[in-house]
């Protein structure tokens, strides 16, 4: 039977429309099951299985929209797995993807404002951006590759000259600290001074660690004026002399602590009393968790120290999440608006066509969740002074549950002056409230 | 006109099938390791290449090298030592190392030590031959050539973005230090500036 008796061009051109939405929302539901995947990567990643968590992650294959997340996430369950060069080259994928992505892709734009923001590819947040470096940096850091550590830290530091909107004061620290290890203390100043403005910008208080290293190196350098300006504010009766601090080695550990929470949609549905039409808007918020680890302790054989917070990722999430919900809106407003015409102008010539393609706008209205899910929520920082030589370290952690001793890095060689760092992930946490 | 509509539409079919089919497949062409291929715009074997035969022709050319020889009586022993990556790219500094490793070893105007890594291996391989090697075979301990100079620099940049335009300057300096009293004999320095357009938009 020849096609073309049964179905003109024009009834081609216009059921094509519909029947493109339709099965577009079919794939929408489709999706459904990534969610899924992504529950049970979570599930693993509470139960302190990263190993499943990635496991799982590389059995779902990404479309090539979500590539940029999914290497994200595989970078982060291998450095959970203290599997460091491969995160760092996973994390090069993702961050040469990026600059890919960071071009305007105009077929993209036409479906994110005809179907939803999801047909986009995922394009990492600028605050995401900068935690790749950070991160990148903190596994060379582990990997005493120093001089590639300071490579992540330059280029984190271009990244947010072009990004000035953005605030990040753990990167800033960071970089700082990454200076340090590389013996250059007036570079490392100029990060410990930023970092300084930037909690000040957020009016989080400033951690005693950047204090001490405030301190310290306007000291060390001679910069009179400013060092007294610190002691004023900081009104610190101890702290350490640069002198004493190269003979002594440190132990710097990191407690990646809980879950990033994890975006959803807020929808309102409403049917039209005129004509029955189906309308929704669909915004994404986030939920919002708590840790369950409220402190850590670093010791050895001699001393102990406490951890302090550093960063407070899912604030930033959240931050950036609320910057970018204007153009969310205004793209959710031109996009309703859009598919309502579509199915106004389908009515006059198919009620039926008209109704079928209303129902597929609704279903396929659906705010973008996508995000880095794997990220911590917060980070806590603390440093150990020892002697140089050997020295067994042990992480202990409390919270609601008391966990006790968790980690323990063994016979650790240190040298004079020099520095290491450590890194341990607790990802337990639970959602306390889940409405915007 | 429905034939058409069929013949069109069979057309746009082959069409779509062939670009996905070529889409997937990977396709590779063989270069010849003198082309120069930026594709990215980061420091790549061009630049490294470019840059050791420079340096090491500018290291040769000077006059150190002929009042070294006219004072001692023989050619200088050069070991290259660190180069430290300032830059703000991931460099192997290793591949660069190499090249100038090669173009010293070729030239044939100086003589040249095996690196701080090399010599301990060989080191091991010594220690082993006096136990197992024969009398008149085995290499004796305390023998080594000593360097007389270390090349040592650094590769640094200086970035500048505008938009979608981004400069990129690569500043290399090596400097030749007699190992005797620390003077150094030679300073080199090279410049490589680039313009990498990023395109606003894609596919």
């Amino acid at each position: 039977m020849n096609l073309g008796r049964l179905i003109s061009n024009r009834d081609i051109a216009r059921y094509a429309l519909p029947f493109l939405l339709v099965a577009i929302a079919l794939t929408q539901v489709a999706c459904v099951s990534v969610t899924h995947d992504r529950g049970e990567i979570e599930n693993y990643l509470l139960t302190q299985q990263p190993e499943k968590a990635l496991t799982t992650l590389d059995n779902y294959k990404p479309e090539d929209r979500n590539k940029s997340l999914y290497l994200l996430d595989k970078a982060m369950l291998l450095q959970m797995q203290n599997r460091f060069e491969d995160s760092n080259s996973t994390f090069e994928k993702a961050k040469t993807l990026t600059k890919k992505l960071d071009a305007i892709s105009l077929r993209e734009q036409a479906a994110a404002i005809t179907i939803n923001d999801s047909q986009r590819s995922y394009l990492p947040q600028n605050f995401e951006q900068v935690l790749v470096h950070c991160f990148q940096a903190i596994n060379y850091l582990q990997l005493q590759q120093y001089s590639e550590a300071r490579v992540e830290i330059l280029q984190l530091n271009e990244l947010l000259k072009q990004k000035d909107d953005i605030q990040m004061p753990f990167a800033r620290y960071l970089s700082g600290l990454v200076f340090e290890f590389n013996r250059e203390h007036d570079n490392a100043l100029i990060s410990y001074r930023k970092a300084y403005q930037a909690y000040g910008s957020y009016n989080n208080a400033i951690p005693l660690m950047l204090k001490e290293d405030l301190l310290r190196l306007t000291d060390y350098l001679g910069l009179k004026q400013e060092h007294k300006k610190f002691l004023d504010e900081f009104e610190l009766e101890v702290w350490p002399k640069q002198q004493a601090f190269d003979q002594q080695a440190h132990a710097v550990a990191l407690v990646f602590n809980g879950l990033m929470p994890r975006k959803h949609r807020f929808e309102i549905n409403v049917q039209s009393p005129s004509d029955g039409q189906l309308h929704r808007i669909s915004i994404p918020f986030y939920e919002h968790r708590a840790v369950k680890v409220y402190r850590a302790e670093l010791s050895s054989e001699t001393t102990i120290t406490n951890s302090e917070l550093i960063a407070q990722l899912d604030e930033q999430a959240r931050t950036a999440l609320d910057n970018e919900m204007p153009s969310i809106i205004a793209r959710t407003i031109a996009r309703v608006s859009i598919k309502n015409t579509a199915v106004d102008k389908t009515r006059e010539d198919s009620p039926l066509l008209s109704l079928a393609l209303n129902i597929a706008t609704f279903l396929t209205e659906q705010a973008d969740t996508r995000a880095w899910n794997t990220l911590p929520q917060q980070i806590l920082i603390m440093r150990l002074n020892l002697p140089a030589g050997t020295h067994d370290l042990k992480l202990t952690l409390s919270g609601s549950n008391l966990l006790g001793t968790i980690q323990t890095w063994p016979q650790v060689e240190f040298n004079k002056g020099k520095s290491r760092l450590f890194s341990y992930h607790w990802p337990e946490s639970y959602v306390t409230q889940l409405k915007p | 006109m429905k034939n058409q509509w069929a013949k069109s539409l069979t057309l746009i079919a082959a069409i779509s099938v062939v670009m996905i089919l070529n889409g997937c497949s990977t396709v590779v062409k063989r270069l010849d390791s003198g082309e120069v291929t930026d594709l990215s715009g980061e420091w790549n074997d061009t630049d490294s290449r470019l840059v050791s035969e420079e340096m090491i022709r500018d290291v040769l050319g000077r006059p150190w090298i002929g009042s070294f020889i006219s004072d001692n009586g023989n050619r200088p022993a050069i070991i290259v030592g660190e180069v430290r990556n300032l830059s703000h790219e991931h460099i192997n500094v290793a591949t660069f190392i190499n090249d100038m490793e090669r173009e010293l070893i070729n030239s044939g105007g100086v003589d040249f030590v095996a690196s701080k890594t090399e010599r301990g291996e060989i080191r091991e391989e010594r220690k082993d031959q006096e136990l197992n090697a024969s009398n008149e075979t085995v290499k004796q301990m305390g023998q080594e050539y000593g360097a007389d100079f270390m090349l040592k620099g650094s590769i640094n940049t200086i970035l500048d973005s505008e938009g979608d335009e981004q400069v990129r300057y690569y500043q290399i300096d090596l400097n030749l230090i007699n190992l005797a009293d620390n003077r150094k004999v030679w300073a080199g320095q090279k410049k490589i500036k680039k313009l990498v357009e990023k395109s606003a938009f894609r596919l």
